[in-house]
């Protein structure tokens, strides 16, 4: 009888024990929800290391603010430094020793390729990389959800732009040789195609390459109106300021990657001027309501004394406000389906970025999981302010 | 043809950066035999050190400059006395290694302090400014680096061949136990050793500081200069020049006519063919010692 009583009381607590085991949901507590994301604090991306900070300033004033259902984010975010070996190391280090819930934004193509295989067999939600790549959704993926607008599409409405309203006849391309790159360049031969065009020159750079002399030496040669440039922050920089002392000086446009206009301005020695940019969000400093209100509330409260409020910063805001709208919708018991199927329930969805749509998920569909068709240009006036050349430009 | 002359003329612009940073291995290794690869961050922490003075203090750049070559100087003999000879006997392996460990804490340390942004250094000439003749472009800054960088290897060669430390140095590096015997104190020879190439490496750092500054600036600037350090042999102050104007040039003339892909790759094959069929360097006399 008594062992009678020892089997019953242990079946109780084996089943009991493994309830509460299923019904957990990782990197979720009663009162905490956490949260990863890499970013590059150091070497030659640390340009964009913002973006992290300031989800995690984003992060604290939700927190302050009561949180979500009561819960507060606990923010994981490590330096990678740009390097996938690094960003694969962090990401399974977290995911396995502390559990993360869901994964925020993350810098570079090249990283972010590093994880996405490993958090989409594990069926962990990333949203919002922090890179256009057209690799997040093509296929797309049932647990990543793309918010920035595709360097592919980026590349098309500059070259549109160029071609339509600028009456130019010889475009080049002057990219990064990697996917980040690549991808600029696809859009920018797609757009020329439509336009019965071709490109007048390509010409690759390395990460490693600092004279940049042969490069605009191509360029020059090909004799090319205007210059689509995707690169690093540093090359871009580094061509148009040796064209400008070469005497060659095409209409020069480039990637959101490169719209942090003060930035450019200071390091270019106010070469930038007159530079075309794609851009993913509203101007940190226009008077949109939104960026007003996040940078009283989240950047003047929370931001460390050597933060700037610009383009990047802001970015690491535009990245995740659809995350955390679906957080907010999913209700107070949170599960990754749950959130996965709020997630997939925005539509129409306006903040300081692009409209974002999603759908619920088709593997047929890109757009299921990608959330933004739009970008709009912005040209870099004499001291790094920026004058809006067009609305929001819409690209299928 | 105008491209070629260009290509030339940007080849030899591009390697006097190069040819500053092998002169300050070269220093080193003509006296210890060690590859110091601390070399560009010593010239990293000299430059945003400049870059404060100017910024953050607003001195003038006269004075900046020269304080800059002081602290260059002091803190090459630094490192030498504070790390290099706290270890014991170590081989030219370990030796390495330690400046490995030395180029990794002061290359955190400049990011710790000084943010990972880029920033660049206020200075008289602009970094594009430039002469345009008939169709060739010369960079002003490249030129200033192109005169530094010879002005230093004569004043190196001369100081190495006829001034009393010069020849102490290189009395050290060949046989410092001799040395010992002979009088010269061989520890305080090699922290002016280090003092001297610090201020070299600081030279380039100070001249490619008004492009762009960031913690890897001096990255590509410290692999080409070792490459052109190794091609000229190591331990000939004007071999490391010429082989440095001569990457410059190569580099140039093949990206632009055989592969921009490959135009920065172009110096390491070379060292390893200069290594394969020259391997005392094209520039350096080669001793056979009789056993």
């Amino acid at each position: 009888m008594k062992k009678g009583l020892m089997v019953l009381f242990g079946c109780m607590v084996f089943f009991l024990g493994f309830a509460a085991f299923a019904w957990a949901e990782e990197g979720v507590t009663d009162t905490e929800i956490h949260i990863g994301q890499w970013g590059p604090q150091t070497g030659p991306a640390a340009a964009w290391g913002s973006v992290a900070r300031g989800t995690g300033d984003y992060f604290k004033w939700i927190n302050a603010t009561g949180g979500i259902h009561g819960r507060k984010i606990v923010y994981h975010m490590f330096d990678d430094g740009y390097n996938p070996a690094k960003t694969k190391a962090g990401v399974k280090e977290l995911q396995e020793g502390t559990g993360i819930f869901a994964w925020a934004s993350g810098v570079g193509t090249s990283p972010g390729l590093a994880v996405k295989d490993y958090l989409m067999e594990r069926k962990v939600p990333w949203v919002g990389p922090a890179a256009g790549s057209l690799h997040w959704v093509s296929p797309p993926e049932k647990y990543l959800f793309g918010v920035y607008p595709l360097y592919y599409n980026e590349a098309r409405a500059l070259v549109r732009y160029a071609v339509e309203t600028m009456g130019k006849k010889r475009v080049a391309v002057a990219y990064l040789n990697d996917e980040y790159g690549k991808n600029g360049l696809r859009g920018a031969v797609k757009e020329l195609e439509n336009h019965g065009m071709e490109l007048v020159a390509q010409v690759p750079v390395e990460k490693s390459d600092s004279d940049m002399k042969p490069h605009v030496m191509k360029l020059r040669k090909s004799d090319a109106d205007m210059v689509l440039l995707w690169t690093t922050v540093s090359h871009a920089v580094r061509i148009v300021g040796t064209a400008k002392a070469m005497n060659f000086a095409p209409q020069f446009m480039s990637t959101s990657t490169c719209s942090d206009f003060p930035l450019m301005t200071h390091i270019s020695k106010g070469l930038w001027e007159g530079v075309i940019c794609a851009t993913f969000g509203e101007l940190p400093d226009s008077d949109h309501p939104g960026m007003r209100h996040y940078k009283k509330e989240v950047f003047d409260q929370f931001a460390s004394k050597d933060e700037r409020w610009g383009m990047f910063y802001a970015a690491g805001i535009i990245f995740i406000e659809p995350m955390i709208a679906a957080l907010k919708n999913a209700g107070p018991e949170l599960t990754r389906e749950k959130f996965v199927a709020e997630m997939e329930k925005i539509t129409g969805f306006k903040g300081i970025g692009p409209e974002v749509n999603f759908k619920p998920f088709d593997p047929d569909d890109m757009y299921s999981r990608q959330g933004t068709r739009q970008t709009f240009l912005v040209q870099c006036l004499a001291d790094g302010k920026a004058k809006k050349l067009t609305d929001w430009i819409t690209l299928e | 043809m105008v491209d070629f002359i260009q290509m030339v003329v940007s080849g030899v612009a591009v390697g006097s950066s190069y040819a500053l940073m092998g002169l300050a291995m070269v220093i080193i290794y003509k006296t210890s035999e060690v590859p110091n690869f601390a070399q560009g961050e010593m010239a990293l922490v000299t430059s945003f050190f400049t870059m404060m003075l100017l910024t953050t203090f607003g001195y003038p750049v006269w004075l900046a400059f020269a304080l800059a070559f002081v602290f260059a100087a002091a803190l090459g003999a630094f490192l030498e006395f504070a790390i290099l000879r706290r270890a014991k006997n170590p081989n030219i392996l370990g030796t390495i290694v330690i400046t490995i460990g030395l180029e990794m804490v002061l290359l955190g340390l400049v990011s710790w302090k000084f943010g990972a942004e880029h920033k660049t250094m206020p200075f008289p000439i602009g970094p594009y400014d430039s002469f345009i003749i008939g169709d060739i472009f010369i960079s002003k800054l490249e030129t200033l680096t192109l005169f530094s960088a010879l002005g230093l290897m004569i004043l190196l060669f001369f100081f190495f061949r006829y001034t009393r430390l010069g020849l102490a140095m290189k009395a050290t590096q060949q046989n410092s136990v001799a040395a010992k015997i002979v009088g010269i104190r061989t520890n305080r020879i090699m922290m002016m050793t280090w003092g001297i190439s610090s201020v070299v490496g600081a030279t380039a750092g100070l001249l490619i500081s008004p492009v762009i500054m960031h913690p890897f600036m001096m990255w590509d600037p410290l692999l080409k200069g070792f490459a052109a350090a190794v091609m000229g042999g190591m331990t000939s102050l004007p071999g490391a020049v010429a082989a440095a104007y001569l990457l410059g040039i190569i580099e140039n003339l093949f990206g632009g006519y055989v592969s921009i892909e490959f135009k920065s790759v172009v110096a390491f094959a070379i060292i390893v063919l200069v290594l394969c069929f020259k391997p005392s360097g094209l520039f350096a006399r080669h001793y056979v010692k009789k056993v």
